[in-house]
């Protein structure tokens, strides 16, 4: 253990052409994704929490069953879409890093909308009624909540980055782990480790646990500036 | 300026049932009565946030409507610039913040404040900006003595700056007394007796008032 951790640091150290391309298409992967279902999440979180509207249970509902579909179930069904027998094949996407992005958007936009909603719906009605005795207008007083909402959207951010960097089962089916192409930080640890090739999978745990670190307290840093 | 008849039925039950009234601009109108009388439900109806079972503003359009509510909101900004979501004018807000000894808690950050703290900051939004109708929903609920005396005064020092009428709602029947011109009392969704305050108070015309005052006042 002390060997391939020793193993692990010199390789970081030395630039590893290999580790550097994993870390490139991992932190194109994760990023894209997580802001992607950020865009698509905040604006339906908000509008599943403060909208009034027939059949917004019915939708909360929906959204928190699909917060819960496993990776693997989205993988599969994105296989089936794009592979040479499915209605998407002409796109050509199967094995690339757009379609690892989608599936990882599908799976994370419902995280971003259900804790988007979890927060909006507690402070909703406080500042439509606060606001709405001030006499503000609707438009001022929906930006007021977004801003108000942008702690959560922060800690939104820091879980669907959390989530995207550290999924296995989506990605492994619909990118295939191929090396210098799809092949991201926690697919290429499961291929190292079955190898028992210990060095680069523990080189690249470590990373993944570092980024997560740097992220996390890139995020609270913001977070607390924005409580200030 | 008239408010027109309203009703809300809550899952079969009705809460409120009130007529036709009339608020005269620069009086002060204080609503009591006991928790579930209707209070805040004819506060929020008239504040035009919660809808009537007629569906219809109780209000003209024209008329405006200044409302704090219960439990109003401390948005995550400092206090002044919490102060200017209402309206941006630095010299009225400086007004507010001497008066209600806002200047030591001036920069704290709205989700920072004390209960006592939000109420004061919140009374001073919604007299930041002059309305028709003031509608204040236990304004001084969770103040002190020493802050409940500033409240009272910079509410009566608005209605006579800006002429407006003041309904205020209150379970304190001394604030009632110290200011209001005209007493509304609620009881069971319904209005029991309205007129002058201190007539009405020293001398009920109902027995639910006269004993709703022997208990609380």
């Amino acid at each position: 253990m002390q060997t391939a951790l020793r193993r692990a640091i010199m390789l970081i150290l030395s630039g590893d052409r290999e580790l550097i391309d994993i870390l490139l298409v991992t932190g194109r992967m994760s990023i894209s994704s997580s802001l992607l279902a950020l865009l698509l999440g905040v604006p339906l979180g908000i509008l599943l929490g403060a909208g009034r509207f027939r059949g917004r249970n019915a939708l909360i509902v929906l959204n928190r069953t699909l917060m819960g579909i496993p990776p693997v179930v989205c993988g599969l069904l994105f296989y089936m879409l794009f592979s040479g027998v499915g209605p998407f094949r002409h796109m050509k996407l199967l094995f690339t890093v757009r379609i690892m992005v989608l599936a990882q958007v599908v799976l994370i936009t419902p995280i971003v909308i259900g804790n988007m909603e979890n927060y909006i719906s507690e402070v909703a009605d406080p500042i439509r009624e606060t606001t709405a005795g001030l006499g503000v207008g609707w438009p001022h007083a929906l930006l007021l909540l977004v801003r108000e909402s942008l702690y959560t959207i922060c800690s939104t951010y820091l879980l669907a980055f959390s989530r995207s960097i550290a999924e296995v089962g989506a990605v492994s089916m619909v990118g295939g782990a191929i090396a210098w192409k799809t092949n991201v930080m926690t697919t290429a640890i499961m291929q190292y480790t079955n190898r028992g090739d210990f060095t680069l999978g523990v080189a690249l745990g470590l990373i993944l646990m570092t980024l997560s670190l740097v992220v996390n307290s890139m995020v609270t840093l913001l977070q607390r500036r924005i409580s200030r | 300026m008239k408010s027109k008849a309203c009703s809300k039925t809550y899952q079969g039950r009705c809460v409120l049932d009130v007529g036709e009234m009339t608020w005269q601009p620069g009086r002060i109108y204080v609503l009591i009565g006991a928790n579930g009388s209707g209070k805040s439900t004819f506060a929020k109806i008239l504040a035009g946030v919660l809808t009537s079972d007629q569906k219809t503003p109780v209000l003209p359009r024209e008329v405006s409507v200044g409302y704090l509510p219960q439990r109003p909101y401390a948005f995550r900004m400092s206090l002044e610039k919490n102060l200017s979501i209402a309206a941006k004018d630095p010299a009225r807000a400086e007004e507010l913040i001497g008066a209600l000894l806002l200047t030591e808690i001036r920069d704290k950050g709205g989700k920072s404040l004390s209960g006592g703290e939000t109420a004061r900051m919140a009374l001073a939004r919604v007299l930041m900006r002059p309305f028709d109708l003031l509608i204040l929903d236990e304004p001084s609920a969770a103040m002190d003595m020493e802050s409940t005396k500033r409240a009272e005064e910079v509410i009566r020092s608005y209605r006579d700056r800006t002429g407006a009428a003041v309904l205020l709602v209150t379970h304190s029947i001394g604030q009632a007394r110290r200011l209001g011109d005209e007493v509304l009392f609620f009881r069971e969704g319904h209005l029991r007796e309205r007129g002058d305050c201190a007539v009405h108070l020293a001398e009920p015309e109902t027995a639910e008032l006269r004993a709703f005052l022997d208990f609380y006042g």
